[in-house]
C-alpha cells in the first residue's frame, strides 16, 4: 500500500491530546455523577471508569483514539487498539468487548486504508481475546482511530492510581521514548531500526503485565501514555497521597532516544507535560536535561508503571523478564509525602 | 553572530536547529533564531531558560527573534526554584568522578579461568572502594557480567544501592541475545555511554 498516513498529520498518537492542565480546568466544573456503584471515576484521574455490577463483578469502561502516528494503516490499527485496550489492563481488568471509533475522510484517502486500519484493530483485539461488536464512523480529516473497550474486574481487585503505598517499589515494563523516536522519524533523524523497536513496543499488549499484577497483589498502577512518565507518576502520587521518587538513570530507554533528545528533538507534547508537572514536581540538582525531558515525553501505548512491595518486587520483575518484558526495571519508589509529590533524580 | 532561520518549520525542528547552532557557534558567540510559530517560540524559550542560557526576545508581527547572549556572561546562575533537596548528598564542589569501563567478562589476558576469577575479585573489591565510582559502564562481552546468573550480580546490586549508575550497551546486549536476562542496569546507546566516559576524570578499565 502506498498511501502514507503520516502525510495527514503534524502530531500523532497521544501527542494529540489536549494539554493536561487545560483539561483539568475544563473538567473541574462538571458535576461528578453520584451512584454507589461507581467505584472509580475521573476524580482520581484514572485510566478507566469502574462500575460495580455485583459482589463478584465490576465493569471497566474506557475509550481512546488518535490520529495516525505511523505510515501504514494496518500498523496504525494495531497500535491504536493496543493503546485503547491497555487502559483496562492498567486497572487490573480483563478486556471483553469493544467498539471501533473511526474518523475517516472517504473522499481524500483510498478506502483500502480504512480497511487496513480496521483489520489491524481487529487482529490486535483478537490477540487480547476481545470481540469487536460494533462501531461508528464519521467522515473527517485527518483520520482518527481507536476503541471503546469494556472489561471486567473483581471489585476488590481493582488497580488504581490511588493504590500506591509508602515503601512500594515502582516497576516500569516498557522502555520510554516513543514520542521522541516518532518525532525523530519525521525529522529523518532516527534510524529504521530505532523506529521498528518503537513500533514493536507500541503494539505489545500489556496483558502479561496485568496478569502478573493480580498474581502479586499490586493495587497501584497506571499505563504510561500521553502525559509522559512524569505526568502519570505525578497523578499516581497525588491520588495515593505519597511522594514518588524516580531515578532517571535507571529508566529503560528505547535505543536512540537519549541522543535524539540531546540534539533537541523534543516534541511539543513534552513541553506541555512539563508545564503540567510544574508545581507538583522537582528535579534533583544535576539531573541531566535530556533525561528530564525524556521523563515528560508523551508515550503512545506505553508500559505499565506498577507499585509493588519491595519483598515481592524481585520475583515480579523476574516473571516480567520471562514474559515478554525483558526491559522491565525498578525505576523508583514511593515514600512518605514530601513537599513535592514527584521527585526526578 | 550566528543566525538560524526556522520560519515555516514546525516542532521540533526549530528547537533542533537552535540546539545545533548553539553547538556550532563559538562558545562566546551570540546566536539569533528567527521563529514564526508561537508553540516553537515558547518551547525554545523554555529550553534556553532550563539550560540557564541568557536570551532576549524581540518581535515584529508574527516573527520573533530570539537572541541568545553568550558574549560577556556565558551561563546564567542557576534558577533555584526548580531544584529541590533530594536527600542525597549534594556534590561538594564537584568531586572528581571515576567511571569503571568493563569491556570484557574477564580481567586481563592470558588465561580465561584466571581472568574470570580476577574479575569476580575485582567487583568484590570495587564495592569497598571509597569514594565509590559515579558509574560503571558495561560494553562488548562486559555486558555478560550483568546477567541474572552472573557471579558478580550481587556486587552490581550493591553498587546500585550506593547510588552508582550502571549503564549497559544495548547493541552488545542484542548481539549476545541476553536482553531478557538482565535484572539490573539501564540500557544505553553509544551516545550516552560516550558522554559518561567523556565526563569522567578517571576511567578504570579492569
Amino acid at each position: 500500500m502506498s498511501f502514507d498516513l503520516l502525510s495527514t498529520v503534524e502530531t500523532g498518537g497521544c501527542s494529540a491530546k489536549i494539554p493536561p492542565r487545560q483539561l483539568e480546568e475544563l473538567l473541574k466544573d462538571l458535576p461528578l455523577p453520584v451512584d454507589p456503584a461507581i467505584l472509580v471515576d475521573i476524580s482520581t484521574q484514572d485510566d478507566a471508569g469502574v462500575y460495580k455490577i455485583n459482589e463478584e463483578t465490576a465493569l471497566v469502561i474506557t475509550t481512546d483514539f488518535f490520529p495516525p502516528l505511523v505510515s501504514d494503516g494496518y500498523e496504525f490499527g494495531l497500535i491504536a487498539a493496543t493503546n485503547s485496550i491497555s487502559d483496562v489492563y492498567a486497572m487490573g481488568g480483563t478486556p471483553l468487548v469493544a467498539l471501533n471509533i473511526m474518523m475517516f475522510p472517504s473522499a481524500r484517502i483510498p478506502m483500502e486504508v480504512y480497511r487496513e486500519i480496521l483489520r489491524g484493530g481487529n487482529d490486535k483485539a483478537r490477540e487480547a481475546g476481545v470481540s469487536i461488536i460494533g462501531g461508528h464512523t464519521i467522515d473527517d480529516y485527518p483520520p482518527k482511530y481507536g476503541l471503546a473497550v469494556i472489561g471486567t474486574v473483581h471489585p476488590e481487585k481493582i488497580i488504581t492510581n490511588a493504590g500506591v503505598r509508602e515503601g512500594d517499589e515502582l516497576i516500569l515494563t516498557k522502555p520510554l521514548g516513543t514520542g521522541i523516536i516518532l518525532a525523530g522519524h519525521r525529522m529523518a533523524m532516527s534510524t529504521p531500526e530505532q523506529l521498528d523497536s518503537a513500533i514493536r513496543t507500541m503494539k505489545q499488549l500489556n496483558a502479561g503485565g496485568a496478569a502478573l499484577m493480580q498474581k502479586y497483589g499490586v493495587r497501584g498502577a497506571t499505563d504510561i501514555t500521553g502525559f509522559g512518565l512524569a505526568g502519570h507518576a505525578l497523578k499516581m502520587a497525588r491520588a495515593s497521597g505519597v511522594t514518588i521518587r524516580i531515578e532517571m538513570n535507571r529508566v529503560p530507554l528505547l535505543d536512540g532516544v537519549y541522543s535524539l533528545a540531546d540534539l533537541g528533538c523534543i516534541p511539543g507534547a513534552a513541553f506541555r507535560n512539563l508545564d503540567y508537572t510544574e508545581g507538583g514536581s522537582c528535579f534533583a540538582d544535576g539531573l541531566d536535561y535530556s533525561l528530564r525531558m525524556i521523563a515528560h515525553d508523551a508515550q503512545t501505548s506505553g508500559g505499565l508503571l506498577m507499585a509493588v512491595s519491595p519483598d515481592r518486587s524481585p520475583e515480579l520483575l523476574k516473571e516480567l523478564h520471562h514474559s515478554g518484558h525483558p526491559e522491565a526495571t525498578v525505576i523508583g519508589r514511593a515514600v512518605a509525602r514530601e513537599t513535592a509529590a514527584l521527585i526526578l533524580e | 553572530m550566528k543566525t538560524v532561520d526556522t520560519r515555516g518549520l514546525t516542532c521540533p525542528a526549530p528547537l533542533i536547529k537552535t540546539r545545533q547552532a548553539l553547538k556550532e557557534a563559538a562558545s562566546d558567540e551570540d546566536v539569533q533564531v528567527l521563529i514564526d510559530n508561537p508553540t516553537s517560540l515558547s518551547n525554545v524559550k523554555r529550553y534556553l531558560a532550563d539550560n540557564r542560557l541568557e536570551f532576549t526576545v524581540t518581535g515584529e508581527g508574527s516573527l520573533s527573534v530570539v537572541t541568545v547572549r553568550r558574549g560577556e556572561k556565558g551561563e546564567l546562575s542557576s534558577d533555584e526554584t526548580e531544584y529541590c533537596t533530594t536527600g542525597k548528598e549534594p556534590a561538594p564542589n564537584r568531586k572528581r568522578t571515576t567511571v569503571v569501563a568493563v569491556t570484557s567478562d574477564k580481567m586481563g589476558n592470558g588465561d580465561d579461568e584466571l581472568g574470570t576469577k580476577l574479575m569476580i575479585s575485582f567487583f568484590r573489591t570495587l564495592v569497598m572502594l571509597e569514594p565509590a565510582p559515579s558509574a560503571v559502564v558495561f560494553y562488548n562481552a562486559g555486558v555478560k557480567l550483568a546477567t541474572d546468573d552472573s557471579p558478580v550480580l550481587e556486587h552490581i546490586r550493591e553498587l546500585l544501592e550506593k547510588g552508582v549508575s550502571v549503564y549497559l550497551c544495548t547493541t552488545c546486549i542484542n548481539h549476545f541475545g541476553i536482553r531478557d536476562r538482565l535484572p539490573v542496569g539501564s540500557f544505553s546507546d553509544m551516545y550516552q555511554i560516550l558522554n559518561v566516559l567523556k565526563d569522567a576524570d578517571h576511567i578504570i578499565r579492569p
